[in-house]
């Protein structure tokens, strides 16, 4: 079982949230290219190692937030900051 | 099904969950079951009055409340408000209220509106609602939820949304009279499903369904 740290409603089980991949900066709707944008909806750095993620928790706050995971050991750590948190 | 009292007032709304013997009419809604009493007592309570307040979680609105998210608070606008989420709030009265539970809530957060965004939404006929009472209450929804039910982690007055029955359902921890009480909240189109997987977690507790 993965158990992810909402940063609203604390640890719950991973069936509770839904994976909003890699968070990636929108491109320009005026400058940004066909390739841009290709980059921007498909293709993903998939790392093994330390990555950044978003999550959804649709079965709880219904909020984004981020969090940082080793794809490799399924370590979990808080992005400073609290991105998607209360003290965003 | 029951066969409908003669002279009788016809219902205006029925709720998802079927009733558990001969049918009523309280404040428009068919309720039915006679009011009994077991270890566990679930009841059928969707015909509570049920607005939905969204709001800044840290605004002026957040402040008339004055409910926090993840905690209940009984008196104040309705007759308990509930923070349901972040920015999220529900707001529960008796049933046929909700235009007036509605109202009061658009009067005391008037002030807060005029400078920022709030919605007051009626849910009552969208959701449904039943209430798990019992000593053993906790280890009924235990069979169901993984969120630690103890008394130190959930007491009352706590609040939380999770999956129970794999299904997204709002808690709230409302005990009465001193016996551990559970509200259950969810989508209407699921409520039989939910009370249906609840029935059947009880039964090994004695678990009663009663009328309201």
């Amino acid at each position: 079982m993965l158990l992810l740290e909402c940063p609203w409603c604390g640890g719950r089980n991973a069936s509770e949230f839904a994976y909003a991949g890699e968070p990636m900066p929108r491109p320009d709707p005026e400058s940004a290219g066909p390739a841009e944008w290709r980059g921007y909806l498909y293709l993903r750095a998939n790392r093994c190692g330390w990555t950044r993620e978003r999550w959804y928790h649709r079965a709880g706050c219904r909020r984004f937030f981020e969090i940082e995971r080793n794809t490799q050991t399924h370590e979990l750590r808080p992005v400073g900051g609290g991105a998607g948190g209360p003290d965003e | 099904m029951s066969e409908p009292n003669a002279g009788a007032p016809a219902p205006v709304a029925r709720g998802p969950i079927r009733p558990p013997g001969p049918t009523r009419v309280e404040a428009g809604w068919e309720a039915g079951g006679q009011r009994r009493d077991g270890p566990v007592v679930l009841v059928d309570h969707t015909p509570l009055a049920k607005i939905q307040v969204k709001a800044a979680y840290d605004g002026e609105a957040a402040r008339i409340l004055g409910v926090p998210f993840g905690r209940a608070v009984r008196g104040g606008v309705g007759d308990l408000v509930v923070g349901s989420g972040p920015g999220e709030w529900l707001a529960l009265g008796p049933p046929g209220t909700q235009h007036a539970l509605r109202g009061r809530l658009d009067g005391a957060l008037a002030p807060a509106a005029a400078r920022e965004l709030v919605t007051t939404v009626d849910l009552t006929h969208g959701r449904a609602m039943m209430r798990l009472t019992g000593a053993r209450a906790a280890e009924v929804l235990t069979m169901l939820c993984a969120i630690d039910l103890d008394d130190r982690r959930t007491p009352d007055g706590t609040a939380f949304r999770s999956l129970v029955a794999h299904l997204a359902t709002d808690v709230i921890r409302d005990d009465r009279d001193g016996m551990p009480s559970y509200l259950l909240h969810c989508e209407t189109s699921s409520g039989q499903y939910l009370f249906d997987c609840v029935v059947d977690a009880g039964r090994e507790f004695g678990l009663v369904v009663s009328g309201p």
